[in-house]
């Protein structure tokens, strides 16, 4: 009894979902902004988008994830706290931020999104905010993608101490093989002039 | 009220008394103004106690000055846990070195003849104090580990009130007696300078260290030779010292730096609870789905007949995918006949799989490489990188108490014409290809 | 007769490439000499390979300690190091940009060996072990690049296997099957899979790491007995010790490459660079994702493959490589001009197809769908 009711709710789901989920419009936008191939895991939980029996698709749900499915679908004004089972971080993230009816609206200028998300957000801490790596193609949720310059800039920043550290000790050791080098020439220079020496 | 004494009276008074006390004793006495060296009377000894001595307290000393001029600073480095560690085992060796040190130049002020005749009683009590301070120092960092990091918010501030003459004590009385006595003999030694050859510390050859060995020679070619010989050994030998200093600070510094990275690397992580969750949740899903792709393959070994899809799921707009006998993906679509189409999804060219979408040509793409293939005869177009046509694939229609209504062969061949107001609710089959004859 | 003129050619030419009177530690170290001129820059090249090697072993035996070899876990495991295992992102990192900086110090090291004539005799044996190994060093590539398990490796390695099938089409009659049956034993069943998982690991972690070592072993002892070669023409060259002033200045060129490596690896990730998003773990069942490529290092062959028919590819690379394996008899009386001349005309070929091989493929091919 539960069980087909629950398979109900899901096909009744599924269906109102095949009109306002697949928001192709934005993945075409990023394509076509950055040129790298990018799918549907850059906002949703499985790469294939939301439709499927797979984990992180409508068709997997349990109860309870459905209930979370639909609070995430009512919250039609941002500031909402969503935390929907087919979306990734960066879904949820811009449900919150711009609301659902916004994100519905948008849709006609996908170009606009960065704009009302803001720099603020930077979700995998790799100094990248979130709504350049939109624009970039990159992927908001992972730390290892993104414009290789900026993510090195802010690594330098971050790991400053470390890679001092690791400069002084290269730098000193280059300093210890230096003298070295030069301690073996004088070693070299003596032993020939005592040599020389010897001969005359 | 003794305790204030210590803490407040104590250091003013021995401030006061080292400065006035050394500028008498440069007046009155300045060729005392040393450290009244007795290495002519004996030199191995004090080669093996001054060393250590003079270099674990210089480290010791130049950790507490740093502490204590720029605690900010100091608390900032320290926050690094490899840091604090390395400055805490760097502390610990310096104070052991300098013990040995003081041991050993003890033993020998007490026990050879000739340095005995020239020691004095303040010499042997400096000898004493410092041993006793350099052992205080060693306890409390034993007892009450971490002191470079607790000593920023009590020593430091504590100095600092005395140095702008805002003296308060209370920043130090609740530390422990150890702690406590260690500071107040500080202040002793401090006092004890002008009256004894601690006065040194006010006259070190600092440039001695740095600059370059002078070699008096005489004019004269047979001793040039020898001196010049003699100058380039020492060379070498400054060379190679600097060499072993850069390359065992090279080392050490190095090692300090990846030690904690390396060390933690082999740990294993410690993750939160809804970390190790997820983690597992994942692990969980992957293992499914292999599992799900294991079932397939049986099922391919054992059965028969393999459902693709009942006829009216099926459309000649977008392709459905399914796995064939040899687990490899394919396509089925809704024909112009009205009959099913099945076709390998495995690009002819390098096998990427085929997408499922048809054009308006009615045909196929495969990504990887550009080439569209026509659903009905499975050709590539003209120009594409793929040659060969995607394979079709036979099917057999059965209904629902499977019995067999029609089938096609991979040639292409139809047998049977099931009837047509049936169709929609006929089963899509693959049929397994008699063996031997694989695909 | 015959026999016997073999046999003593034979022994004459093992005699020449192990010359007893030099098999011992004084001539070997003490004695030997590097030669000095405008060139000399090229004789770090090797020891810098060996350098990133090292640190390959290293890094490697690391990620070993908790990478899983199957296709549920494989991928997951990678993700657990990057993610979770402290210092585990930094491990992965260096591992891959020494993988890159080995393979292309290597290159290097082939280019100016072979512009400077070091394969001329006594030294056949060090080119022909050195090629050897710069060969097993693309092998390393080719299975670490499938050990994570993610859809644009396993899909480049499908298409790279592909790619030995399509021999088939100009063998004729039953051999035409041959390269198939090539290409399952290499893969260990039908389709890319577990078995395949398995023994690209097996290859990359036991099988090349020591038959690498065993052929190192001989070309750096065949280096140290027969020395470095002389390299350029000129007149004026001088010459320093080996050891310990040559040894020195590599340890130096070592500290300074671990210096830069260390940097890239804590601050760039090797992963930034690539066209895609790696997080997808592979799907047997699923679509194949689009720009899939293989590491830069394999550009010089995936453009031409691309780009021109199959069999002239297959032709000019095996040609390429057999006249490597055999350049020491076939180049014997070639000046170092000409030498010099085919070395720059390769590097030049090499750069401009890895740097620009995109833009070229597109404007050849008038892709942009």
């Amino acid at each position: 009894m539960k069980r087909t009711a629950v398979a109900a709710v899901v096909a009744l789901l599924a269906a109102l979902n095949a009109r306002a989920a697949a928001h192709g419009e934005y993945q075409e936008f990023v394509r076509k902004s950055s040129g790298r191939p990018v799918d549907c895991a850059l906002c949703h939980a499985h790469s294939n988008g939301p439709e499927g029996t797979a984990a992180g698709q409508i068709g997997s749900l349990s109860a309870e994830e459905l209930s979370r499915l639909g609070r995430a679908r009512a919250a039609f004004e941002p500031g909402a706290n969503v935390d929907s089972p087919i979306l990734n971080d960066f879904g949820d993230l811009i449900l919150q931020r711009v609301g659902k009816k916004r994100v519905l609206e948008l849709r006609s200028a996908p170009d606009r999104l960065p704009d009302e998300l803001g720099v603020a957000s930077d979700l995998d801490a790799d100094g990248v905010p979130d709504a350049r790596e939109y624009l970039e193609g990159t992927h908001p949720l992972i730390a290892s993608d993104g414009d290789p310059w900026s993510l090195f800039v802010h690594n330098v920043r971050r790991h400053v101490f470390q890679l001092v550290m690791i400069t002084a000790a290269t730098l000193i050791t280059l300093f210890g093989l230096g003298n070295l080098l030069h301690g073996f020439a004088v070693r070299l220079r003596a032993k020939e002039s005592a040599g020389k020496g010897a001969g005359t | 009220m003794i305790q204030s004494f210590l803490l407040v009276g104590l250091p003013y008074a021995a401030v006061l008394v080292c400065v006035l006390g050394s500028i008498w004793r440069f007046r009155s006495k300045r060729f005392s103004y040393s450290a009244l060296s007795s290495q002519f009377l004996e030199d191995r000894q004090l080669l093996w106690g001054s060393g250590p001595w003079h270099v674990g307290i210089f480290v010791v000393l130049a950790g507490h000055a740093v502490a204590f001029l720029v605690p900010s600073v100091w608390a900032s480095l320290v926050s690094n846990r490899t840091v604090l560690i390395g400055v805490e085992v760097l502390g610990l060796g310096a104070a052991i070195l300098a013990i040995l040190g003081l041991v050993i130049l003890t033993l020998r002020r007490l026990r050879n003849g000739r340095v005995q005749a020239v020691t004095t009683t303040v010499d042997l009590v400096v000898l004493g104090i410092l041993l006793v301070q350099v052992v205080l120092g060693l306890l409390t960092a034993v007892t009450h580990r971490w002191g470079a990091s607790w000593s920023t918010g009590t020593a430091s501030p504590y100095l600092w009130s005395l140095a702008t003459l805002r003296p308060d004590p209370a920043l130090v009385a609740d530390l422990p007696a150890v702690v406590q006595a260690h500071m107040a003999l500080a202040w002793v030694i401090l006092l004890l300078v002008p009256f004894s050859r601690l006065v040194h510390l006010f006259s070190l050859p600092v440039l001695y260290v740095f600059r370059a060995p002078l070699v008096v020679v005489w004019a004269n070619p047979r001793r040039f030779e020898r001196a010049t010989a003699f100058v380039e050994r020492i060379e070498a030998r400054r060379y190679f010292l600097r060499a072993t200093a850069g390359l065992a600070a090279g080392g050490a510094l190095l090692a300090a730096g990846t030690f904690d990275q390396f060390v933690h690397f082999f740990f294993g992580p410690r993750m939160s609870e809804k970390q190790s969750a997820d983690l597992m949740e994942k692990k969980l899903a992957r293992l499914e789905q292999n599992a799900a792709q294991k079932k397939l393959e049986l099922e391919r070994t054992r059965q028969a007949y393999i459902r693709v899809a009942k006829v009216s799921e099926l459309s000649p707009k977008k392709g459905r995918y399914f796995v064939d006998y040899e687990m490899r993906p394919a396509l089925a679509f809704q024909g112009q006949d009205g009959l099913p189409v099945l076709r390998s999804a495995k690009c002819t060219h390098l096998g990427c799989t085929v997408g499922s979408d048809v054009d308006a040509q009615g045909r196929i793409l495969c990504p990887c490489h550009v080439s569209y293939f026509d659903v009905g005869t499975g050709r590539p177009n003209p120009g594409a990188p793929a040659k060969d046509p995607l394979p079709a694939i036979g099917w057999v229609l059965m209904d629902a108490d499977l019995n067999i209504v029609a089938s096609r062969s991979p040639d292409g061949a139809v047998h049977g014409a099931p009837d047509p107001s049936q169709l929609q609710d006929l089963d899509v089959y693959i049929a397994k290809a008699p063996e031997g004859r694989r695909a | 007769m015959k026999l016997g003129e073999i046999a003593g050619g034979t022994a004459t030419f093992v005699r020449e490439r192990f010359p007893v009177e030099k098999l011992n530690a004084e001539s070997m170290l003490t004695k030997k000499v590097v030669p000095v001129h405008r060139m000399s820059w090229a004789y770090y090249l090797g020891g810098l390979a060996l350098f990133f090697f090292l640190v390959q072993i290293v890094t490697g035996l690391m990620l070993l300690f908790y990478y899983q070899p199957t296709v549920s876990d494989a991928h997951a495991s990678v993700e657990y190091i990057t993610q979770h295992v402290s210092g585990g992102a930094l491990v992965r990192n260096l591992h891959a940009w020494s993988s890159s900086a080995m393979i292309l110090s290597i290159i290097v090291h082939v280019l100016t060996t072979f512009a400077m004539k070091a394969f001329a005799k006594p030294r056949e044996l060090t080119w022909v072990t050195g090629v050897a190994l710069a060969m097993l060093v693309f092998g390393f590539g080719f299975t670490g690049y499938l050990l994570p398990w993610n859809q644009i490796a396993v899909n480049a390695t499908k298409v790279g296997l592909q790619s030995i099938e399509a021999v088939g089409q100009y063998l004729p009659g039953e051999m035409a099957t041959w390269p198939t049956y090539v290409r399952e034993t290499i893969q260990g069943e039908a389709a890319v899979g577990q078995a395949t998982l398995s023994r690209f690991y097996a290859l990359h972690v036991i099988v090349l790491p020591f038959l690498v070592a065993g052929l190192l072993g001989l070309h750096l002892f065949q280096v140290q007995i027969h020395g470095m070669s002389r390299g350029v023409d000129s007149e004026r060259v001088g010459s320093q010790k080996f050891f310990p002033f040559f040894v020195i200045k590599d340890l130096s060129v070592w500290g300074v490459a671990f210096l830069v490596l260390f940097v890239l690896g804590l601050c760039l990730p090797f992963e930034s660079f690539f066209a895609y998003p790696l997080m997808e773990p592979f799907d047997p069942l699923g679509s194949t994702p689009e720009g899939i490529k293989p590491e830069w290092y394999f550009f010089f062959v995936y453009y031409p493959l691309e780009l021109l028919p199959y069999w002239a590819v297959m032709l000019g690379m095996t040609a390429a490589v057999v006249g490597l394996f055999v350049a020491p008899w076939i180049l014997r009386g070639a000046s170092r001009r000409t030498l010099r001349a085919i070395a720059i005309a390769a590097a030049v070929y090499l750069v401009v197809i890895t740097v620009f091989g995109q833009p070229i493929y597109e404007a050849l091919k008038g892709v942009n769908p």
